[in-house]
């Protein structure tokens, strides 16, 4: 070290700092041929001080060759070395920002770059890399109202020379500026436009606040983008707000409940309308139809009764009469002067009445089967039959 | 090795040495004062390469760059004399080396002593005349801008110090009236939960009752046009047999009661008590009758 400083500093800093003025006029593509120009420079310095090996051999040199030639090389392979560590690439994603003997001379873009090493410094940043710096807290509303809010704040280093010189520890100024922001922006705003459709807004607003602070503090840096991740009430009244949303949710099911009956109940309300309708109009048909029927049948019938009324009228008067009496049971009395000590007897007469069972009422308890009907019937003949038989006996 | 040689490699050695001692640098990150025998003949030295002579001058370094203060949250009243929490942090800056050297002797800690109380009183003035409602909201900036101005100056005399910003970071309530607040927004949310449960009930009322509603008058004018139906069926047979039978009214009633006659005594059982001498026994005990 303390060796090439002077020597840095002394006769051989004149051939690199011209380079490195051009360099600095921005041609930053010329790091491999300044070297070589460099080195070259030197080559042909050495030559002029130790001796001139190229041209042919003067009188001079002899003297000095043995004891300054050995200083010499010593020289030169120090030399080759220190300009060797001054050789270095910046990859794609990085920016280099060189300090010359501690002074602020540019900064170098992707590629290969030499800087004479002790006298530039080179610090390397990485201005395409998004880094996160992720915050939670509880903070206060406009409404005076407590939320909990998370966000994550992605952020590149835009401005290398910024970044390294004019801030101690941008990433805890970024961190302090992001917090003031955000609570800052969350005091402003009120607590349910927060925790419902102002969340983007809230990003974009401490998105843009941010940016500013970074701008007056100089850091360098760039605010990509701030993402709300949550935001929620505090945990000591989460399950009220939880129950809140339930609420909601009940309200819509009840709701739902109640369109389910109606839709249940509407369409039933129209299918009985509907039979109540085709049941009358079945009705109207049936009746008309009836009343056709019989029309046409008397009609018919009256028409044979104009030929031949006496006669049909006697016809019918006995069909019928012969219907009604073959039915039923009958008492002929036969008396004359009013023999009214006659004994008929009814409850006997009656008690026939109470049938087993009830044939035109239908639904109603057990149906006979037809070998009961039959045993019935059977029965019933019999009984009649023995009945004409004694009343007959009666009357003669 | 002759001598010269020696000579020579000792004269480099004392030029290295007094080089070290006399050349030094000033990054660009750095202020920095030269002092000659404690005062101060360079106020602001530039970046880059310099020369002193040893012993005599001194080089005093200050960091250069925009600096945080994040000092301890402190307790601040409103106007309305309530309590509150408040974190901030101050950035600041070297601007005049000599004078910051001067107060501080380049000392941070020292420069932080003399820096906070000040911003301590001004925030503690600031938020005495404002509610807590207007600190925590609207008038957060508005709060800062004021109180970097009504410091800055007085910084930049007597420190050296450029104000950059002052920002609060935090303002919360004290434990106590923070319980309070949140007993304050559960039974908001209370409320609300009440409020839509119930409504939901309400419509679900409403829904209900408007169906039921709709059923009735469905089926009543289902009744209606039944009935209607009915009717014009009824008045069309009445028109019908009326046509028909009003041919011949007197055989109608003749015809009609025979068939009554046969539906009355259809069933079995009926008890028929008659006497002899009706229409229907004529024959019965008189055969040979002729009309």
């Amino acid at each position: 070290m303390a060796w090439n400083e002077p020597g840095g500093n002394g006769n051989n800093q004149d051939p690199w700092n011209s380079g490195g003025k051009r360099n600095g006029g921005g041609n930053n593509d010329q790091g491999p041929p300044d070297l070589d120009e460099a080195l070259q420079k030197l080559q042909e310095k050495l030559n002029g001080i130790f001796g001139k090996s190229n041209k042919s051999g003067g009188s001079g040199g002899k003297s000095a060759a043995p004891s300054g030639g050995l200083f010499g090389i010593l020289i030169v392979i120090l030399l080759l070395g220190w300009a060797g560590f001054g050789v270095y690439t910046v990859d794609q994603q990085q920016r280099g920002v060189v300090l010359t003997l501690g002074k602020y001379s540019e900064t170098v873009m992707p590629g290969l770059h030499w800087n004479p090493p002790l006298i530039d410094q080179v610090t390397q940043v990485n201005v395409t890399r998004v880094n996160a710096y992720d915050h939670r807290s509880l903070m206060l509303t406009e409404d005076e109202n407590i939320v909990d809010v998370s966000i994550t704040v992605q952020y590149v280093i835009s401005d290398p020379k910024n970044y390294l010189l004019k801030v101690r520890d941008p990433e805890a100024s970024l961190a302090n500026a992001a917090e003031s922001a955000l609570r800052h922006i969350v005091g402003g705003s009120e607590m349910d436009s927060i925790l419902t459709e102002g969340r983007e807004i809230l990003g974009t607003d401490v998105k843009a606040r941010l940016q500013q602070y970074m701008e007056d503090y100089q850091t360098g840096l760039r605010i990509s983008q701030v993402n709300i991740k949550e935001v929620k009430a505090p945990s000591q009244v989460q399950d009220a707000f939880d129950d809140v949303i339930k609420a909601r949710e009940d309200e819509q099911r009840v709701m739902n409940e109640a369109e389910s009956y109606r839709n249940g109940i509407i369409p039933e309300a129209r299918g009985i309308a509907q039979r109540m309708k085709e049941e009358a109009s079945a009705y109207r048909e049936q009746v008309v139809a009836q009343a056709q029927g019989d029309a046409q049948r008397f009609e018919a019938l009256l028409g044979e009764y104009l030929k031949a009324p006496g006669v049909t009228r006697e016809r019918l008067y006995l069909d019928a009469m012969e219907t009604v009496m073959s039915n039923n049971s009958k008492v002929l009395v036969d008396v004359e002067g009013g023999n009214n000590m006659m004994y008929l007897p009814l409850d006997k007469l009656a008690e026939r009445r109470q049938a087993p069972v009830d044939f035109n009422r239908s639904g109603s308890g057990a149906r006979l089967s037809n070998d009961n009907i039959r045993d019935i019937t059977d029965q019933v003949i019999e009984q009649l039959r023995q009945r004409q038989q004694t009343t007959r006996r009666e009357t003669r | 090795m002759s001598g010269k040689s020696m000579a020579g490699v000792v004269v480099a050695l004392l030029l290295v040495v007094l080089a070290s001692n006399s050349l030094y640098i000033i990054k660009e990150t750095d202020r920095a004062v030269l002092l000659k025998f404690g005062e101060i003949v360079n106020p602001n030295i530039q970046p880059g390469l310099h020369v002193k002579f040893p012993i005599i001058n001194k080089v005093r370094k200050f960091d250069g760059r925009v600096l945080t203060l994040d000092a301890q949250p402190q307790s601040y009243l409103t106007v309305e004399k309530k309590r509150l929490v408040v974190d901030s942090f101050i950035k600041w800056r070297v601007i005049d080396p000599q004078t910051y050297y001067t107060a501080t002797s380049g000392d941070q800690f020292r420069a932080a002593e003399r820096l906070f109380p000040s911003v301590d009183a001004g925030l503690r003035a600031q938020f005495g005349e404002r509610t807590l409602t207007e600190v925590v909201s609207g008038e957060r900036d508005q709060l800062m801008v004021e109180l970097t101005d009504s410091l800055s100056q007085t910084t930049r005399d007597e420190l050296g110090i450029e104000l950059i910003d002052i920002r609060v970071k935090k303002i919360d309530l004290p434990q106590e009236v923070s319980n309070s607040v949140y007993d304050r927004m559960r039974t908001e949310r209370e409320r609300e939960a009440r409020e839509l449960r119930s409504r939901g009930q309400e419509l679900a009322e409403g829904i209900r009752a408007d169906a039921d509603r709709q059923k009735t008058v469905i089926e009543a004018g289902a009744y209606r046009d039944a009935q209607e139906l009915r009717g014009e069926g009824d008045a069309e047979s009445a028109g019908i047999y009326a046509s028909a039978y009003s041919r011949d009214p007197e055989f109608y009633s003749f015809y009609r009661s025979l068939n009554a006659y046969k539906e009355a005594f259809n069933q079995q059982g009926d008890v028929m008590i008659l006497e002899p001498d009706s229409e229907f026994f004529r024959y019965l005990n008189q055969p040979n009758l002729q009309q």
